[in-house]
C-alpha cells in the first residue's frame, strides 16, 4: 500500500496513552503470552497497527537479542510516534517490572529466618524451569522443518551447556554459520 | 570502591544484551557463569532465589538482572545493570527495525530470521541444563519441572503465577514427607 493517502486510516494515539497502555502490559505480565497481549491491545482493540505490521515487528523482535516484548513495544512506538514513541512505550514496560521484581525481593528478603522458605523458593525456580523446557519442545518441533537447524541447536547447548563454554563467542561464532545455512536453503 | 562495583556491574551485562537472542532465558547460563562463578556477587543459593523472584514478578524474566544488581549495589545497582541489559538490545531493535522494516520479503532478511532462531533455543537449553546443575534437586527438581512444563504445554491458558505457586506448594509437600518419612 503506497498510497499518499491511506485508504483506512488507523488512529495516532497520544503518547501518553501509548506510555499507560505499556504500563498496564508491563505490569500485568506475569509468564508469557505477552505478544498475544499485545496484539489485542494494539491491533483489535486500539486498531492502532495493522495485522501485516504488527507480524513483521514480532519476527524482528524475535531474531534480534533483547527481551522479545521490549523489542516489540519499541517497534510499535517507532511505527507509530517515531524515537520519542518507542521510548515512550519501553519506559511505561519497564517501570512498573522494575519496582515490582525488587519489591518481592526486599519482601523475600524480609522473610527469611522462615525456614521452609528456601524449599519453596527452589520449588518456584524448578517450575520456572517448566517454562523454559516448553520454550525448547516448541522451538524445537519448529526446527523439524530444517534439520541442520536441529543440528545448530545441539551443538550450542551442548557447548554452553554440558562443556560450559562462555556463551558470548560460542554465539558470536555459530550465528552467522546458521544465518548461512538459512540463505543456501531459502 | 562503589563506583568500580557500578562499573563492573555494566561491564558484565552489557555484552549479555547483545547475545540474548530469544530473550533472557538465553543468557541464563552466562550471567550464572558470571556472577557466582567470576565475580562471586551471589552464591548458588542466592542466584536460584534471585531466579525464582525474578520468575514470579511481572516483567520479562531479564529483569533478573535488575535483582542481581540490587543485590550487589542497592538501588543504583539494579538500575545500571537494567540499563545495560535493556539499553544496547534495545537501540540495536530500533536501529534494525527502522532500516529493515521495508525489506523484510528479501531474501537476507529471511535467512536472517530463520538462522538465528536455532541458535535462541540451543542457549535457552544451555540455560535449563545449569539452572539444574545449579539446583541439584534430583528428583523433585525433575517432576515438578516436568510437570509444570506439561501443564503448560497441555493447557497454555493455564496461568502462570498459578503454575508457580503449585511448584512453591509442591516443594513444601515433598519436604515435609521426606522429614516424616525420616523420622519414622
Amino acid at each position: 500500500m503506497t498510497s499518499p493517502v491511506p485508504a483506512s486510516p488507523l488512529e495516532t494515539p497520544r503518547l501518553r496513552s501509548l506510555f499507560l497502555l505499556c504500563f498496564k502490559i508491563g505490569v500485568l505480565s506475569f509468564g508469557g503470552g505477552l505478544s498475544g497481549w499485545l496484539y489485542k491491545e494494539f491491533v483489535l482493540s486500539k486498531r492502532w497497527i495493522d495485522e501485516e505490521d504488527f507480524s513483521s515487528s514480532l519476527a524482528i523482535s524475535q531474531m534480534l537479542p533483547g527481551a522479545n516484548v521490549v523489542n516489540l513495544v519499541i517497534c510499535m512506538g517507532e511505527q507509530l510516534r517515531g524515537p520519542v514513541g518507542a521510548l515512550a512505550c519501553v519506559l511505561g514496560f519497564l517501570v512498573g517490572p522494575f519496582f515490582a521484581v525488587v519489591g518481592l525481593c526486599q519482601l523475600f528478603d524480609a522473610l527469611a529466618g522462615y525456614p521452609l522458605l528456601p524449599v519453596i523458593s527452589d520449588g518456584v525456580a524448578f517450575a520456572a524451569m517448566g517454562l523454559l523446557i516448553i520454550m525448547c519442545v516448541h522451538g524445537v518441533r519448529r526446527a523439524m522443518r530444517f534439520p541442520p537447524s536441529i543440528v545448530t541447536i545441539a551443538v550450542t547447548a551442548i557447548l554452553v551447556g554440558i562443556f560450559r563454554f562462555p556463551l558470548i563467542p560460542v554465539a558470536c561464532v555459530i550465528a552467522p554459520i546458521s544465518v548461512a545455512l538459512a540463505w543456501r536453503r531459502i | 570502591m562503589r563506583l568500580d562495583t557500578l562499573i563492573a556491574i555494566a561491564l558484565v551485562f552489557i555484552p549479555f544484551s547483545l547475545t540474548s537472542i530469544g530473550g533472557g532465558a538465553a543468557i541464563v547460563a552466562g550471567i550464572q557463569h558470571e556472577t557466582v562463578t567470576v565475580h562471586a556477587w551471589v552464591n548458588s543459593r542466592e542466584f536460584l532465589d534471585l531466579f525464582a523472584v525474578s520468575r514470579a514478578a511481572p516483567g520479562p524474566g531479564m529483569m533478573l538482572a535488575t535483582v542481581i544488581g540490587w543485590k550487589v549495589a542497592g538501588w543504583l545497582g539494579a538500575f545500571v545493570a537494567t540499563l545495560a541489559l535493556f539499553v544496547p538490545s534495545s537501540l540495536l531493535c530500533y536501529s534494525v527495525f527502522k532500516l529493515t522494516n521495508h525489506h523484510r520479503d528479501k531474501k537476507w532478511h529471511r535467512a536472517m530470521r530463520e538462522g538465528l532462531a536455532p541458535v535462541g533455543i540451543g542457549l535457552i537449553i544451555a540455560g535449563v541444563l545449569s539452572l539444574f546443575r545449579l539446583a541439584d534437586g534430583g528428583i523433585t527438581a525433575f517432576v515438578i519441572a516436568g510437570l509444570s512444563g506439561a501443564i503448560l504445554y497441555f493447557a497454555p491458558r493455564f496461568p502462570v503465577l498459578g503454575v508457580l505457586a503449585l511448584g512453591g506448594l509442591a516443594a513444601m509437600l515433598a519436604s515435609t514427607l521426606s522429614t516424616w518419612v525420616s523420622a519414622l
